[in-house]
């Protein structure tokens, strides 16, 4: 008997592989892995290759370690129970701590997000022994979750704050476009940067904010999965791993889309 | 549509023999497959068969049909998963075939474990009055729901497909599974039996089970079902109308040769003209459809056609969980509303295609016949196109 091995078709070595060698990691897929979160590992994967780097991507499962060697940790959506499993298995694996801790960046959406935080409540009032929880999260992002009033269901647009943490205004590459699903609330605390301002959705608590940033670990809602939506933070987080400036690297498919989701979500508005 | 009082679902089920079929992939072909058996067992009485053949199976559809055949005293019911608990309750079924649990539509149904739950409240308060169920022993939250009926025929299935189910729906710990057996060219043939790490959970023994093509009864003797619809997948299916039909009183060999008339269930595997083309029509509403459909499109230009409408869910992040890369090589038309998500998908993956939105336009000009694979909406809208 062994735990399933699952994403035997995304795992291994992308690209030409001239380049510096790249390890993305993709963490408890098993758990973390019903809202297509893991298409944000295989857009970091292949835009290191097209760019000529050797792009590895580990997936790790429950009761493996952690690779000490990755630059870009993923953590992704998935159910309360799955949620709870997996914060336990990081806080017994210490791998993530011991990444940021040396400058790795870690991305985490949905659910990951709030296992970053402090701490997040889970549970369902509409079935017998379905009471709250308040689980201890990693500690990563100074950020709290507790249930909130309503489900956020829904396209959502922020405009993203990059590295200066005040809203960049200056054209359409700032704004962040994906889709919520999400029954927690999350505030931030003084330590946590909001990643965006939302424009059309409801992001952390419905109180204009959008994720959390605190150094090189990033939190965020939206699934689509946002980086294959949103190019320049998949960019942004390479660099941040990397330490260096990337090549732009046009697709006209993906600002086609672009065009697309951000014309539907302002219609929505 | 009307909101429909489910007393009154329970006053047109009343007085006939009732066999439903729920389960996210599989239910249409499922339910024709046993109504076929049922038609078949009934030679020239067939107006006593009452059967959602089109796939409505929410309460007014469902109501809809039985309303119109009053007369007939069988009834083979098509059911969506929310509303098995209220058929359970009010429609006293004799069989209820759970084929399995796959997570869709997440935007309305973000924890199938919600859906499971209600299915064995349902089994358990019916007690010695609720159904024999026929239930797929691969999949933890099916065996799970169905451990509170009175009786359960389980079925091996041989079902791959273990990405929806790595905890254990009972306590949560993570499940165990077994090798899986990989055929010579290394093709998984057996998604490997499961138990829980901690609790007792474990899969149950199998009365029938699937074995490459062929289904193996209780009494040990195989049948090879050789179906007129594709995929090892509808081989599992088969093996569940086949336990069911046999509960209704069917002998298999007469289930077998009603199955076999089974050909484009709901306009499924079914071939038409559209726009000058042939085209083959496949369904695939999530991940685990799309693991079964894309390997039967085998056509060299491969239509997928995607949409984003209540009936498919509208986020089309699981576009990401498909692994789509098999199509390397091949001559790919992405369309459907959300064809722009695939393209980007595609592009992604490595897949070469082009990108034509409207459905009709997707389809024009291809000199060869072409698989196409839809989610739901289009899926109805190319059945419409091409008369089916």
């Amino acid at each position: 008997m062994s735990t399933p091995s699952l994403m035997n078709d995304v795992a291994g070595t992308y690209g030409p592989g001239d380049g510096p060698r790249v390890e993305v990691v993709l963490v408890y897929q098993s758990l973390l892995g019903i809202y297509g979160d893991r298409g944000n590992a295989t857009v970091l994967a292949r835009r290191l290759a097209w760019r000529g780097f050797d792009a590895v991507l580990t997936v790790v499962e429950p009761g493996d370690p952690l690779p000490d060697t990755g630059q870009v940790y993923l953590l992704g959506g998935g159910e309360d129970a799955a949620q709870i499993s997996a914060v336990r298995a990081l806080q017994a694996d210490g791998g993530l701590h011991r990444a940021v801790d040396r400058g790795a960046v870690v991305f985490a959406v949905c659910a990951g997000y709030q296992i970053a935080g402090r701490t997040f409540t889970v549970g369902d009032p509409t079935v017998p022994g379905g009471e709250d929880q308040v689980i201890e999260g990693l500690g990563l992002l100074d950020v709290t979750t507790t249930r909130g009033p309503r489900r956020a269901v829904g396209e959502i647009l922020s405009r993203w704050r990059r590295s200066s943490g005040a809203p960049d205004d200056a054209d359409d590459s700032a704004l962040l476009s994906g889709f919520e699903n999400h029954g927690g609330w999350t505030r931030l605390g003084p330590d946590a940067q909001p990643l965006a301002d939302v424009e059309v959705g409801v992001g952390n608590c419905a109180d204009g904010t959008e994720g959390a940033v605190n150094g090189t670990v990033i939190g965020t809602y939206p699934h689509g999965p946002v980086l294959a939506r949103n190019p320049a933070l998949a960019d942004h987080l390479l660099e941040l791993a990397l330490g260096e400036e990337l090549a732009p690297l046009p697709r006209p498919e993906i600002d086609a889309l672009r065009r697309q989701r951000l014309a539907a979500v302002r219609h929505l508005r | 549509m009307l909101r429909l009082d489910p007393a009154a679902l329970g006053e047109l089920v009343a007085g006939r023999r009732v066999a439903m079929v729920s389960g996210t992939n599989g239910k249409t072909t499922t339910t024709h497959f046993i109504a076929a058996a049922v038609r078949e067992a009934l030679g020239p009485d067939t107006h006593r068969l009452v059967h959602n053949a089109d796939g409505a199976n929410l309460h007014g559809g469902i109501a809809s049909e039985l309303s119109q055949q009053p007369r007939a005293d069988l009834a083979v019911l098509e059911t969506d998963e929310r509303v098995v608990a209220d058929l359970v309750r009010l429609g006293r079924p004799e069989v209820l075939v759970l084929l399995n649990f796959s997570r869709d539509q997440l935007d309305r149904h973000h924890e199938i474990k919600g859906l499971g739950r209600s299915w064995r409240d349902a089994l358990a308060a019916a007690g010695e009055d609720g159904p024999v169920v026929v239930a797929n022993a691969d999949e933890p939250l099916i065996v799970w729901a169905a451990q509170t009926a009175r009786k359960v025929v389980w079925v091996d299935t041989a079902t791959t497909w273990t990405q929806d189910a790595s905890l254990c729906p009972q306590c949560g710990a993570p499940l165990l599974r077994e090798q899986p057996e990989r055929g010579a060219d290394g093709t998984l043939t057996a998604g490997g039996d499961w138990r829980c790490s901690r609790c007792d959970l474990a899969q149950p023994p199998a009365a029938y089970r699937v074995v490459g093509d062929t289904v193996v009864r209780p009494d040990g003797s195989s049948v090879t079902p050789q179906l007129n619809v594709p995929g090892g997948f509808n081989v599992s299916n088969a093996a569940c109308a086949l336990a069911a039909a046999e509960l209704l009183g069917v002998d298999p060999e007469a289930a077998l040769t009603g199955m076999r008339t089974v050909t484009a269930p709901a306009g499924r595997f079914g071939t038409a003209t559209i726009s000058g083309s042939t085209a083959r029509l496949l369904l695939a509403k999530n991940p685990a459809g799309w693991a079964e459909a894309l390997p039967l499109a085998t056509s060299e230009t491969v239509v997928l056609a995607i949409d984003s409408a209540a009936a498919d869910g509208r986020d089309v992040s699981w576009l990401w969980d498909v692994e789509y890369e098999q199509l390397t090589g091949r001559s790919v038309v992405a369309t459907g509303p959300r064809a722009q998500d695939l393209a980007v998908r595609l592009a992604y993956a490595g897949v070469e295609h082009r990108t034509v939105p409207d459905l009709a336009e997707a389809l024009r000009g291809h000199p060869a016949p072409v698989d196409v694979v839809a989610t739901y909406t289009p899926f109805q809208r190319l059945r419409k196109l091409g008369g089916l």
